[in-house]
Formats: structure tokens, C-alpha cells, sequence
């Protein structure tokens, strides 16, 4: 339980980049036009995950300085504010599709429209952002997540053909759908589970919870806890997904729809855990990307930031904070459809992750930093590899996004 | 002291003796002794003095960002004597407090009239 409970932090950044309001759609959406067929793309994409929040915490641990830090220092102001601006806008988008979901997810279970709940959902998550306590927000959202668990179980209680399913995640195949769209989805769901603002919360996270030297082996654990819980719990989205519409390649694109597979296992008792846990995440979501639009800022100039101290003596981070809400909920009463909403940051998200990642592997083999804590040889291979594929992907990204009109 | 002066201080984080973070290295500033040697002087912490070192319509704008949101522009930079200089590792550490030292311009016009006006902004949620 002492695990659990220091796992989940890594729990909950794990949930924005895994299973937020885009991934929630877009892995069912994967399930049920390529069956399993992403899968791989999941245990990469948390491999990939994990080695940079292993490095980046060890560095918050450490030296007490997180990501953005990181990326100011290694880059210098011109570079570093590029990146800014790039992380910036798609964090402020993704924390207002996630606005929109905890809206979504109040419309699923009263009927009343999305539209109507922005505004309520919105001052909700600047609440918690004000007032709550940072070890307390973290555990009451990272552990209500994990009523996603629901889908797993589900898979036990449909008439899963286990043994199809793990064919189809051996044996790929484009299911009829042509490769294009297949890549395009699958360098969709790659860059979602490595999106930079994961890495701004954890290693933030870690310097808020004051990590020392001596946490070093709690922060490994948050990492290899959480990271692999928020693809599992994505894996279980995608499969039945698969179980449930792919025989009939229907298609999906809505949150009840989401929520079928888990209605059809356990009729009313499911749709509500499964509301529930739409809530939790998409609330859990708007809190770290909020948070770390505003640590990103602040870390870049150097203001004083963290729920630690009272706003007043962290004023320009709260100022970030409040605008960043406030910009969500504007752009959702444009009226733009927030599910589709974290698709596009795709191609903001090409010009973010390399500049994100390259300084947390630069800084992680730094002694001024680490002392005798920099990376050994494999976690500086499996680094360089990561930021290949994740060079790759971001370049690959927006041809896949012309050629297949965004995956259709 | 010896140090690489755009690889080791540049840019880092400036702490004061409480932990307390009171700005980046935006810039530096030398001085002239009486034989004619330039030293280092002061550290520069600002909005402004980053957006002349950025240079360019990007410096520009963040230059204009600064003056919009402060009291009576131009702001002179926070000026930090390299003598408070306590330590530097992965931040530059101060031997003196934030308090000690001029406020951020900007972040006492934010405090003024925006933070202080919602209620609990005096109470740290820790």
C-alpha cells in the first residue's frame, strides 16, 4: 500500500499522457478499426516514458531541478523559448479538451449539456489548483483514476477470444484500412504517451514533494508503478474496444460509445463506475496540465512557483494558472469538439518533444548535476534511442496527418 | 572564482539563502577595476534585460510584455552583486534572503491587483 500510495504521482501523469479525453476516444477508436494491432505501440511508447521520467525525476531528486529547468539551461533563452511556446499552446489545448471531458463526463451521467458544465468544471480544477494540497490532489485523482480498471475487468466478464486478440497484436495487419492510416494512428498514440507536459508534472511533482537524494528509490517506483499502470489501463480501453466493435468494424467517436463494452459486461453498475472514472481522468488531466503549463513558465523565467507557498508569494505562477483555465474555457465555447481537439497538437507536439527530451538526456550524463548519479551506458542507449524514434515520429507526423486527412 | 561563464551561470536559477527562487541569470554585467581589468559585477534578473538579450521582434515583444504589466515602465533589471554570491552547483545560491533584495516588478503588479483580490491567496495549500 506505502508503494501504492508513493506510485502515484507516476499514476497521475501517466493518466494525461495515456488515457485523457483525446486517448480515451482514440485508443477505442485504434480497438475497433485495427483490433490489437497497436498494442506494440503502447509497450514502446512506456518504455520510452519510463526512461525519461526515471532520469528526469533522479535529476529533480538530486539537484532539486525540474524539466523546464533543464531545458532553459541546455538550450539558452532563444531555443528555450521556442519550446515554450510550443509546449505551452499544446498544454493550454489538451487542459481544455480535458475541461470539455469533465463536462463530457457530467453530460453522460445527467443528460444536461456538455456546453453548460464548462464553465463549472473549469472553476472546479482551479479550486483544487488554489487550495488543495499537492500530496493530497495527486493521491485523491491519481488512485479514483484507476476505476478505469473497470475495462480490464470487463474484458474477463465479455466473451473474449483471448486467443484472437493475441493474434492480432502479433500478426499485424492494417485490418482493410490501408497503412497510412495505420501509422497515422500509431504515431498518434506514440507521441500522446510521450506528450512533454507528463515530464513537466512528474519531475515538478518531485520538486514540490521536496525528493531528495534519499527518495531516489520511492521516484523509481512512482515511475515503474504508474507509467505501466496508464498503458495497461489504455491496453484494456484498446482491447475491448476490439472484443466489442471490431468484428463489425463500426465506428466510434463519442464518450458513451466509449463506455459500451463496459455497459454490456455490467449493464448500469458499468456505465457508472465507467462515468466515474471518465470523470477522475479528464479531472485528473485538467489538474496536470495546468500545472504544468504554468511550471513550464515559471521555471523558463525563474519565478518563484509550487502550491507550497501561499499564491500571493507566487503570484505570476498563479496568474499563469488562472489564465491557462481561463483560455480553456474560452476555446470551448467556440464550441470546438474537444475529443478532437488533442488530435491536432500533434504537430505542435513535433516541434516540443525533441527540444523537451534532448536536455533531460544531456543533463542526466552531467556531473555538476547528478555527481556520480548520471546515467550508465543502457539507460543512455535506450535514451538515444527514444529520441530518435521520437525524432522520426515527429517528422513523420505531419505527412501521415496530410496524406490521411488527420487518420480518415 | 573561476567559472565558463555561459555554460555554468548564464541562465541558471538564482536561490536565496531560504531556498526562495528570485529569478534566472538573464544576464551579467561587468565592471572596470582601477588597472583597467574588466570583472564580473552583477548578476541581471528581469523580463526586460531577457528580452534585449533575446534580441530580435521575439525580444521586442517580450520587452513590451514586461512594461504592460508593471507599475511605471521601463523597470530598471534586479541588479545581484556577484559579493552575495554564496555557492554555485546546479543553481547560483545567495548568502542573503529574496527579502533583502528589490522585488520583481512584475510580480508585486500581479499580487497588487490580482492575486491579493481572491480570497485564500495568503494561505499556502502546501
Amino acid at each position: 500500500m506505502r508503494k501504492l500510495l508513493a506510485a502515484t504521482l507516476g499514476v497521475l501523469s501517466a493518466i494525461g499522457g495515456f488515457v485523457d479525453i483525446g486517448d480515451l476516444v482514440a485508443a477505442s477508436q485504434a480497438g475497433a478499426r485495427f483490433g490489437m494491432a497497436h498494442a506494440w505501440v503502447l509497450l514502446v511508447g512506456v518504455l520510452g516514458i519510463c526512461a525519461y521520467a526515471e532520469m528526469a525525476g533522479r535529476i529533480a531528486a538530486v539537484s532539486g531541478r525540474a524539466v523546464f529547468d533543464l531545458v532553459r539551461e541546455r538550450l539558452g533563452p532563444r531555443v528555450a523559448l521556442l519550446n515554450l511556446v510550443a509546449s505551452y499552446v499544446v498544454t493550454v489545448v489538451t487542459l481544455a479538451a480535458e475541461l470539455g471531458g469533465v463536462a463530457l463526463a457530467v453530460q453522460l451521467a445527467t443528460g444536461v449539456s456538455y456546453l453548460l458544465w464548462v464553465p463549472v468544471a473549469a472553476f472546479a480544477v482551479w479550486l483544487v489548483l488554489w487550495r488543495m494540497r499537492f500530496e493530497l490532489m495527486e493521491r485523491v485523482f491519481g488512485l479514483a483514476g484507476l476505476a478505469l480498471l473497470v475495462f480490464a475487468v470487463a474484458l474477463v466478464a465479455l466473451p473474449t477470444d483471448w486467443g484472437r486478440l493475441g493474434r492480432q497484436a502479433v500478426q499485424l495487419s492494417s485490418a482493410g484500412q490501408g497503412w497510412s492510416a495505420y501509422w497515422f494512428v500509431a504515431v498518434a498514440l506514440f507521441a500522446s504517451t510521450v506528450s512533454p507536459y507528463e515530464v513537466f508534472f512528474f519531475s515538478s511533482g518531485g520538486v514540490e514533494e521536496r525528493w531528495s537524494a534519499a527518495d531516489l528509490a520511492d521516484a523509481r517506483s512512482s515511475v515503474l508503478i504508474g507509467f505501466p499502470v496508464g498503458g495497461f489501463l489504455a491496453l484494456s480501453l484498446i482491447a475491448t474496444a476490439a472484443v466489442v466493435y471490431h468484428p463489425s468494424g463500426a465506428s466510434l467517436d463519442t464518450l458513451d460509445q466509449v463506455a459500451q463494452p463496459v455497459v454490456l459486461a455490467f449493464g448500469g453498475i458499468g456505465l457508472a463506475v465507467a462515468v466515474l472514472a471518465f470523470f477522475a481522468v479528464t479531472f485528473g488531466a485538467a489538474l496536470e496540465t495546468g500545472l504544468s503549463a504554468a511550471y513550464a513558465a515559471a521555471q523558463y523565467f525563474g519565478w518563484q512557483w509550487g502550491k507550497r507557498i501561499s499564491p500571493r508569494k507566487a503570484a505570476r505562477f498563479h496568474s499563469v494558472l488562472l489564465v491557462s483555465v481561463l483560455l480553456g474555457v474560452l476555446a470551448l465555447l467556440t464550441r470546438v469538439d474537444p475529443i478532437q481537439l488533442t488530435e491536432y497538437m500533434l504537430i505542435i507536439s513535433a516541434v516540443a518533444l525533441p527540444l523537451t527530451y534532448l536536455p533531460i538526456l544531456v543533463v542526466a550524463n552531467d556531473r555538476n548535476y547528478l555527481g556520480d548519479r548520471v546515467n550508465g551506458r543502457w539507460t543512455n542507449l535506450l535514451g538515444a534511442l527514444f529520441l530518435l524514434l521520437i525524432v522520426v515520429a515527429s517528422v513523420a507526423a505531419i505527412p501521415l496527418a496530410i496524406i490521411t486527412r488527420m487518420g480518415q | 572564482m573561476r567559472v565558463q561563464l555561459t555554460k555554468r551561470l548564464l541562465d541558471r536559477q538564482i536561490i536565496d539563502a531560504d531556498g526562495r527562487l528570485v529569478g534566472r541569470v538573464d544576464d551579467i554585467e561587468f565592471a572596470i577595476d582601477d588597472e583597467g581589468y574588466p570583472y564580473l559585477d552583477c548578476l541581471l534578473t528581469g523580463q526586460r534585460v531577457l528580452g534585449e538579450r533575446v534580441g530580435g521582434w521575439i525580444g521586442r515583444a517580450l520587452v513590451a510584455i514586461a512594461d504592460r504589466f508593471v507599475d511605471d515602465p521601463p523597470v530598471p533589471p534586479v541588479r545581484i552583486s556577484v559579493s552575495l554570491i554564496d555557492r554555485m552547483d546546479s543553481a547560483v545560491r545567495l548568502r542573503v534572503r529574496a527579502g533583502d533584495l528589490p522585488a520583481s516588478p512584475l510580480e508585486v503588479w500581479l499580487r497588487r491587483h490580482l492575486i491579493d483580490r481572491i480570497p485564500g491567496a495568503h494561505r499556502a495549500s502546501g
